[in-house]
């Protein structure tokens, strides 16, 4: 790489971007490349994405790709590709539909921020809110069938023999609930710009009742309607995998049963039934539900989301990240907070 | 739940100027885009958070802070929020009395935590009841003041409704 290239560059500058990207993948595979048709996605709260295209032979023929890449000012900053990649590498040919996962750094001399190069995949991603949610039952259906055994093959698949067994050493059933409470709470410390009395009880009350997990499995800790991309009644990606993590399934079963993700209907994900999701999810990973894990696992789902408005606020308000849907989301913190009380109202 | 009202506006100025005015195309409508720039730098010279809104949540605390002191046996070191007998008359001042008073009240808490064996349990019901009244209050007193959620139109870019 040239001296040029060691200096940082503007993210939205499309043309030193490509330069730059033509380049490493050059050295990668160990061939001249020319993209054609960068253009940023509007997608997303935090990775900043971008399609793009290389000649054929492509990458094993693919030739749609996508970049993420992880802005210091961005949502979850500071960001690592790490653990995306690994997961999705780890869950290669185990039945969870996702993006193959190519390249990735976290060294921001190349790009000028952490970085991943994956598949492009095509589909429509349904969205949970309003009328745009709505869907026919045989349609709804399906997808719900494919939405509840992504998730188990998800928490069948065999990470230690991955490359996420390292970040994995030292996460045991026993301590990996604590684990997720430490890590939320420092996020939390680290972005508040004021404090949040509900919170810290939110987070009092998780510390007194942590659970052991049965099993130690790959969370992908956004899993919901709204994180896949389907083509007609098939499901041909989960996306989203920035908050992906070693932890309790229990964890990703509370998420996508948040009443955020329901659009008013009594579907989990606005998809299916609480009944039937626990079912057939049961029945494909041979785990119990357990009604006291999950009370735990939807407080500390409403922790997450909390924190992670909060997390808005502060992108917004501190390090100038222009865009309104951060706000909004500050907005949300007093609900989200609300709704932790109510689920608190019996137990505490 | 936003935290300070200047940054607020700052970010929506920024926003407007750099992710939104560069896009769009016509006199009129850029024009437009500036009018609503400049209205925003005017409003920022003037505008606070209402007392209504702040004093609201000081009466809360004030109120917590009154039955925190009447539980006999709670430990003098456990933190509790202070409140002046009459508040101060800036939005500024209100603000950081509210914020002073919410930093004491999750101190309560995780101290609580951290303190359980020092905590007669007549005491510590009788504190858990107060931190649940205050958090109650306040958190309905917030979505009282909170408009209608958009997050429809924010994902679709268009009207609904």
């Amino acid at each position: 790489m040239d001296q040029a290239a060691d200096l940082p560059i503007a993210l939205d500058n499309e043309d030193a971007l490509s330069a730059r990207l033509e380049a490493f993948l050059a050295t990668q595979l160990g061939r001249p490349v020319k993209i054609t048709a960068l253009k940023r996605f509007a997608v997303g709260y935090s990775w900043i994405t971008h399609g793009f295209r290389i000649a054929a032979p492509g990458i094993g023929g693919v030739i749609d790709l996508i970049l993420r890449l992880g802005p210091s000012y961005g949502l979850f900053a500071p960001y690592s590709a790490a653990p995306e990649y690994l997961s999705l590498k780890a869950i290669e040919n185990q039945n969870v539909p996702a993006p193959k996962a190519y390249f990735w750094s976290d060294d921001p001399a190349i790009l000028g921020a952490p970085f991943s190069v994956t598949e492009l995949v095509r589909g429509e991603a349904p969205i949970p809110w309003g009328e745009a949610g709505n869907m026919p039952d045989p349609l709804r259906d399906s997808l719900a069938t494919q939405f509840t055994d992504a998730l188990a093959a998800l928490h069948n698949a065999d990470w230690q023999i991955s490359g996420l067994a390292a970040l994995g050493a030292g996460v045991t059933n026993e301590n990996v609930a604590g684990l997720q409470i430490k890590a939320w709470e420092h996020n939390y410390r680290r972005w508040t710009l004021r404090s949040y009395p509900m919170f810290e009880f939110g987070l009092q009350w998780l510390k007194e009742h942590e659970p052991v997990a049965q099993r130690v499995s790959i969370i992908h800790g956004d899993y919901r309607l709204g994180n896949f991309l389907a083509v007609g009644d098939k499901i041909t990606a989960i996306l989203d995998w920035e908050l992906v993590h070693l932890g309790d399934p229990h964890e990703d079963l509370a998420w996508a049963c948040l009443p955020q993700y329901r659009g008013g209907t009594n579907l989990m994900s606005r998809l299916i039934t609480r009944e039937d999701l626990y079912s057939r999810y049961m029945a494909k990973t041979g785990l119990t539900i357990d009604e006291k894990t999950m009370l735990f696992y939807e407080i500390f789902s409403l922790i997450k989301l909390a924190a992670t408005h909060i997390a808005a606020v502060s992108v917004f308000e501190r390090n100038h990240f222009h865009d309104m849907r951060m706000p909004a989301m500050g907005t949300q913190i007093a609900p989200v907070l609300r709704q932790m009380e109510k689920a608190l109202e019996a137990v505490t | 739940m936003n935290h300070s009202l200047e940054s607020l506006f700052d970010g929506i100025i920024e926003t407007l100027r750099i992710e939104i005015l560069p896009k769009l195309d016509g006199e009129f409508v850029r024009g437009q885009a500036f009018g609503a720039i400049y209205a925003l730098k005017s409003l920022k010279l003037r505008v606070s958070w209402s007392p209504e809104f702040l004093v609201e949540q000081l009466d809360a605390l004030k109120a917590c802070a009154e039955q925190l002191a009447a539980i006999k046996n709670l430990p003098a070191a456990a933190p509790r929020p202070i409140l002046p007998d009459n508040y101060p008359h800036t939005a500024q001042q209100l603000e950081q009395l509210r914020n002073d008073g919410d930093d004491a009240m999750s101190a309560l808490i995780v101290w609580r935590g951290t303190h359980k064996a020092e905590i007669p349990a007549d005491a510590a019901a009788a504190a858990n009841h107060a931190i649940k009244t205050y958090i109650h209050r306040q958190l309905k007193h917030e979505l009282k003041t909170s408009a209608k959620p958009m997050f429809a139109e924010i994902s679709l870019g268009k009207e609904i409704g």
